[in-house]
């Protein structure tokens, strides 16, 4: 027992011990509460977006690039529905964001009150977890309970529903202290002895390949996964998510592999004698179609947090549940007792340095005279910008070119919408990383498809100052289904030609913030110093050619080492 | 495809049910039969499952179940050292010609009477899933008007161990 508070008073006092300092949100009815209390709060930042949508992206992307969890919130009703796309984001790419959504008082929950909407219901299947607060009396430890889920074990969205009159009886409940779930104690120690087996076979392996997804990044363990594959002299491709996980630019770097990837990458996949994959799930765009040949004669080792992962998609040799910091940190510790191990100048190492050397050599792209390719445009962002800076993406072509083209230096600096593939992602996540890291240059490579989606948060980024720079790669086309449509479905271009393009000059100048048009390859270096040195948000208009593909790719049902569009790499 | 119980402990939360069923349906899995009742220890409840799966399915739906929060224990009850039972009542049709007949079969089965109506018998049967099959089957012949079952329930035995020396 201890004094009496309102419930928004225990709802912020929560928040300030979670160490919360920014929240994204958009009021209504039954919110009024909280953001009253909030009125005059000075160490919460609360940011108004301009959908809510926008409001749980921005929650991820702040996550994604900070490491803590992303805070949102929203009314009941259409706020709360209006959150779920952003919700499943987080939810499928393992982020952890904690939301907050208003409901109907308590009395009036099942009478179709006005702006009320089974939350509870609703955000079950793409949440992690999510909580109904039915009383004042469990509001701190619904809240504290709700962090512990989304930042432990496999990350995740939460949800947290909160009737309005729930938000403000008083209660001299106030839970201090960690809360302990009878039924959730994520698993984290790997097993020493299938540590000491994996170790040995690492050792043994002639041909060792790492493959490292997002969980790596989640557990702050990208140095350790540069130690364990120099030590290994081990190739490292990674997922879409894994991207940063070791500098792109490092001599063991093989680059992303899938579907999109490079195809240096899935052809290592298929010709290494040991596979360990950590922090990663065999998405079905990471394997290709079949799931047989992938990677099948290599001894397959696989280590999550999430032991449902394993086997879940590839069957494997050595499953080993854990967390990627502690698994690698422990087979470092086991392989350093071996002798002699430190093979980064062994056949394999200098076949994967050659290798990546290759990669590197076939991305310089011959411009086709002065006019904009993706390509030539994010070759440039890679010089312009410096080493700590952030790129997000939308969803699409533009996505692909980034993660093919963009050399990312550092974790939690590429950042992308991966197993939700959500189109309108990278600009509100761009805003979120932003007010994580102000000091950090932040761009978003964008299609113009996606960016009208969520341009109205260029409003929110204006009167916040948020000032992040968004690329769009303007095709005038939805440009990845186009590319299908090319590809696979005889040319027949169904509602992918877009009509009417606004002059994103304008439009961006109509809030106010900066905007610029690029046509030709020597104007892309001065216009992302403008946008850059202009203080506020800004959208860069690069018209690039209307029918560019996206190669190589792995085709509908393919293997993953038979791409198709390889006319350019010298290594086929 | 064989059968599997699935035997779990739950947190007596508002919600549980709908997100343990949610799981299934979500991955696609159908669900054969679903009790839920009390259990031994205070604010938890125990649901029976049992659907169908092949032992890595099996193993795929456990791992799932152990994911949700609410859920604290999960396990796969082995049908040959479990006991296993399932409750059963029909209504069948019955008047003076054939009444005999089908008590004499209700005997048989260690079945109740537990209602009768000048055309109809109302039986009770606690047994075994697959004898109630049986059961049932054999009263098709009189006609069946209507039929409940719970679903199963089951409970592991307990394995005395062999006191060593």
């Amino acid at each position: 027992m201890t004094e009496e508070l309102k419930g928004t008073e225990i709802i912020v006092k929560c928040l300030k011990e979670e160490n919360v300092k920014n929240i994204f949100g958009f009021p209504g009815g039954q919110l009024i509460p909280l953001y009253d209390r909030l009125y005059d709060e000075t160490d919460i930042r609360s940011i108004l977006v301009r959908h809510e949508q926008g409001a749980a992206h921005a929650a991820d992307g702040y996550a994604r690039a900070s490491g803590d969890p992303g805070v949102c919130m929203a009314t009941s009703g259409p706020g709360a529905t209006n959150l779920v796309t952003g919700l499943l984001n987080a939810t499928m790419d393992s982020i952890p964001v904690v939301a907050f959504t208003a409901q109907v008082p308590t009395k009036a929950i099942g009478t179709d009150a006005f702006q009320e909407a089974d939350t509870f219901g609703i955000t079950m299947p793409i949440t992690k977890h999510n909580f109904l607060v039915k009383s004042t009396d469990m509001l701190s430890w619904t809240i504290k309970g709700a962090f512990k889920i989304a930042n432990t074990g496999r990350k995740g969205a939460v949800v947290i529903d909160l009737p309005n009159d729930v938000q403000q009886k008083t209660s001299k409940e106030y839970y201090r202290g960690e809360i302990k779930f009878t039924g959730y104690n994520p698993n984290i120690v790997p097993n020493p002895l299938q540590l000491k087996r994996i170790a040995q076979k690492l050792v043994e392996a002639e041909r060792p390949l790492i493959l490292a997804g997002g969980g790596v990044i989640q557990a702050n363990a990208s140095d350790d996964l540069r130690t364990l594959a120099e030590y290994l002299g081990a190739g490292v491709a990674t997922t879409l998510m894994g991207k940063g996980v070791i500098p792109e630019n490092h001599p063991l770097s093989l680059g992303m592999i899938g579907m999109h990837g490079r195809l240096c990458a899935n052809r290592m996949i298929n010709n290494c004698d040991v596979l360990l994959a950590i922090g990663c799930r065999f998405s079905d765009r990471a394997t290709g179609w079949s799931l047989e040949s992938f990677a099948p004669d290599a001894i397959k080792i696989h280590c999550d947090i999430d032991s449902s992962e394993l086997n879940k998609n590839i069957l494997v040799d050595f499953p080993l549940v854990g967390d990627a910091k502690l698994v690698i940190r422990d087979l470092i510790k086991f392989i350093k007792k071996y002798e002699d191990v430190k093979k980064d100048t062994n056949i394999w190492g200098k076949r994967v340095n050659q290798l990546h050397n290759m990669c590197e050599e076939c991305e310089v792209v011959k411009c086709r005279g002065d006019s904009l390719t993706p390509e030539v445009i994010i070759k440039e962002i890679n010089k312009f910008l410096d080493d700590n800076a952030i790129v997000t993406t939308e969803v699409g072509q533009n996505q692909m070119f980034a993660a093919h083209y963009y050399v990312t230096k550092k974790p939690r600096q590429f950042i992308s919408s991966g197993g939700l593939g959500t189109m309108g992602f990278g600009f509100p996540a761009a805003i979120g990383a932003k007010v994580a890291k102000p000091e950090k240059q932040v761009l978003d490579i964008a299609g113009d498809g996606s960016f009208i989606m969520v341009c109205q948060e260029l409003a929110t980024a204006m009167t916040e100052n948020i000032p992040v720079v968004v690329a769009i790669l303007n095709n005038s086309y939805l440009g990845m289904v186009r590319q299908w449509q090319e590809l696979f479905w005889d040319k027949r271009y169904s509602k992918t030609k877009l009509g009417t393009i606004p002059d994103f000059v304008k439009l961006a100048e109509s809030f106010g913030a900066y905007g610029e048009r690029v046509e030709k390859v020597s104007d892309i270096r001065n216009s992302l110093k403008n946008a850059f040195d202009s203080g506020v948000v800004s959208v860069l208009d690069f018209k690039v050619e209307s029918e560019t593909n996206i190669l190589p790719m792995v085709p509908p049902g393919g293997k993953i080492d038979e791409m198709i569009g390889v006319e350019r790499c010298r290594h086929k | 495809m064989p059968t599997q119980i699935i035997s779990v402990l739950v947190e007596d939360e508002a919600g549980s049910l709908t997100r343990m069923s949610g799981m299934f349906s979500r991955r696609g899995i159908n669900i054969h039969s679903l009790t839920v009742s009390p259990s031994e220890k205070e604010g938890m409840s125990r649901m029976t499952i049992v659907t169908t799966g092949d032992e890595r399915e099996i193993e795929k739906v456990e791992k799932q179940l152990n994911k949700l929060i609410e859920i604290v224990k999960v396990n796969i009850l082995d049908k040959n050292t479990s006991v296993v039972r399932d409750l059963c009542l029909l209504k069948v049709y019955a008047d003076k010609e054939n009444r005999a007949e089908v008590i004499e079969i209700a005997n048989a089965f260690k079945s109740n009477i537990v209602d009768i109506s000048i055309r109809t018998i109302t039986l009770e049967i606690a047994a075994d899933p697959r004898d109630i099959d049986r059961f049932v089957e054999l009263m098709k012949n009189f006609g069946i008007k209507e039929l409940f079952r719970t679903g199963v329930t089951a409970i592991s035995r307990d394995v005395e161990k062999k006191s060593g020396g």
